[in-house]
């Protein structure tokens, strides 16, 4: 039966059936449950003996969130706003991965440290040695600032310069553990990125005279397009689903210690949303910019 | 001629120089935490107080490492640890593969849809889908099977798998544990970059599609699976909150044993401490080594094989 078959056909079934697995997975774990988390969303949920127990209450969870919570589009804002370290995170991975290209004594060492943050940066981690390495004081509230910012403040302030600008360049200071210790996977895409494109079309911008900064203007920057489209979305998401967001703090705490679970539902779909549109705005945006290498 | 060709060679050294200078600071900043761990585990507590210490203890002390290892129940965590890393990248390996290649070498419909489903699991944060999928891993009854199952034996209808080890296996070996859609998005794009002259030439010979699968295309495929395999691994150690809800109550990985060990300390080396962060900080640090250790020990035997591998991984 399955031999008479066309051609077409059976490569259509096999090809189906390669994916079989995930779909069963996908289903199962991820469109169940998101499906459910929405319809939560619209309930009142009590836990009793025998598992989650709802009651509809139609927009009122959403409505709570949106226009009586004193905390939540606080929070969502907050989030936005470390968006801004997304393209001083491609930057610094750009140069990295640039660094770790080419052939020199060292190299190995530098890329093992370099792929450091991969290996053991873990949201809890980071969240410890941000309140942790950086005090150099007994106090720990405002204490996260790289290399002990009281001196540096202190040199600034010596120099003249307002206050405001002291204040800027100590936060940017601070955020620099953040960055590099985010920038881990990034700079091995853009590595993976860099080995890909052809070594003929260097060569032949040699013998053209191009220098060093319109190779890369020129080539590694255009080339490597697909690949600084996938650093954003990868980015966005790391910084909107990393642990010591405020945000994911205040879902996990309203679902399991103040344990009102149709209320934080509500929020995370509402997160999701907005997560949701930043990506799609992202991508519609950076989509025009995206440069494809003819074969 | 001869002047500009001076000139860009001398123009070289100082390059050089530059690049060594910003090489090593990058070094040292990537490498602080890991230095400020080491130095600050290895310190007496009563050296914390000592401003004139800053890298190099005068006293040395193992207390930190004694306390941390006992408050966060050391070994049972690393074993809980380890199980869950390497039991979901070998999974995950194995069906990412199967999925990345059907995505990559066959048309089939609503193909495109399927895939941007794919994209769609990386883009949902887990915390949206967390209470669900929590509660789907507690009362485990997927698409009525166990049902079925419960009227043919009489048992519960649905098992709890919280606390259990394949409350991680099924959804890996289904292509959906955690971040399965970056590795299905990485075998589509290796796949997709290798020639299929290969493939044909098993076909005439008369070769099904899985045969071809399993003995041609993943052979070749070794840097992608290496990469695979390592993230997930690394991925699957270093997660917080899957660990946190699906192991329940009496079981802990060690990151999520490191996340409570500033309580757990508290409540092992008496109240005192409690309202003294410095003497506390050292253990802290200590537990910190402690939970990267296993890791960053794995990673300096294999990092040649395993960076050369992700740096030639081959996606586009």
């Amino acid at each position: 039966m399955f031999k008479k078959l066309p051609y077409y056909t059976k490569r259509k079934i096999y090809g189906f059936l390669f994916i079989t697995p995930w779909l069963i997975g996908f289903l199962l774990f991820f469109a169940v449950p998101f499906v459910q988390s929405c319809l939560y969303g619209f309930q009142d949920l009590t836990t009793t003996a025998e598992g989650m127990v709802g009651t509809w209450v139609g927009l009122k969870n959403f409505d709570y969130a949106l226009f009586r919570d004193t905390q939540f589009l606080i929070q969502c804002a907050g989030s936005l706003r470390d968006l801004v370290t997304v393209p001083l995170i491609l930057v610094y991975s750009i140069c990295f991965a640039l660094l770790l290209k080419k052939e020199y004594p060292g190299r190995t060492l530098m890329r093992a440290i370099a792929f450091l943050p991969v290996i053991i940066g873990s949201g809890v981690l980071m969240d410890i040695m941000k309140t942790d390495v950086f005090s150099t004081s007994m106090n720990t509230a405002e204490s996260t600032y790289l290399f002990s910012s009281s001196g540096l403040t202190g040199f600034f302030q010596s120099m003249g310069l307002p206050v405001g600008m002291v204040n800027f360049i100590n936060d940017v200071i601070s955020k620099i553990f953040d960055l590099t210790w985010r920038s881990g996977v990034q700079i091995l895409l853009f590595l993976a990125g860099l080995h890909n494109i052809p070594s003929y079309v260097y060569e032949a911008a040699d013998i053209e005279g191009a220098n060093a900064l319109e190779q890369f203007f020129k080539i590694t920057l255009p080339m490597l397009t697909p690949m600084i489209l996938l650093n954003v979305v990868y980015s966005v998401i790391d910084i909107f689903a990393d642990y010591g967001n405020a945000i994911i703090q205040m879902i996990y705490n309203t679902a399991f210690s103040s344990v009102r679970f149709g209320y934080a539902s509500a929020l995370s779909i509402l997160y999701f949303l907005m997560v949701a549109v930043v990506l799609v705005v992202l991508y519609l945006v950076l989509k025009r910019f995206i440069v494809h290498a003819e074969e | 001629m001869q002047k500009v060709l001076y000139k860009i060679k001398g123009g070289k050294w100082f390059w050089t120089i530059c690049k060594y200078a910003i090489l090593i600071l990058l070094a040292y900043q990537l490498l602080y935490p890991v230095l400020y761990m080491i130095s600050s585990s290895i310190k007496a507590p009563a050296d914390s107080y000592d401003p004139s210490v800053v890298w190099i203890p005068k006293h040395l002390s193992n207390v930190g490492f004694v306390d941390a290892f006992k408050s966060m129940k050391y070994m049972s965590a690393l074993v809980g640890s380890m199980q869950i890393g390497l039991g979901c990248a070998v999974l995950d390996v194995i069906s990412c593969a199967l999925a990345g290649y059907g995505f990559a070498r066959y048309r089939f419909p609503l193909k495109n849809v399927f895939f941007v489903c794919v994209i769609l699991t990386l883009m949902v944060p887990t915390q949206t889908i967390i209470l669900p999928y929590y509660l789907n891993m507690r009362f485990f009854n997927p698409a009525g099977i166990m049902s079925l199952v419960s009227m043919i034996t009489g048992k519960a209808t649905a098992i709890n798998l919280v606390g259990n080890n394949l409350a991680f296996f099924i959804p890996s070996a289904l292509g959906a544990g955690i971040r399965s859609g970056l590795y299905i998005y990485i075998f589509k794009q290796f796949f997709e970059g290798m020639s299929s002259a290969l493939e044909e030439s098993a076909y005439v010979d008369g070769s099904g599609p899985l045969r071809t699968f399993l003995y041609i295309m993943l052979p070749n495929a070794k840097n992608a699976i290496v990469t695979v395999f390592l993230f997930s691994f690394v991925w699957h150690f270093n997660d917080y909150y899957m660990s946190k809800q699906l192991l329940g109550t009496n079981r802990r990985t060690l990151i999520v044993a490191l996340s409570s060990l500033r309580v757990d300390l508290a409540a092992l080396i008496g109240g005192q401490t409690t309202t003294d962060p410095i003497r506390i900080q050292t253990r802290i640090q200590a537990g910190c080594l402690l939970t990267i250790l296993p890791m960053f020990l794995l990673y300096m035997l294999a990092q040649d094989r395993l960076a050369d591998s992700i740096e030639h991984m081959g996606i586009k």
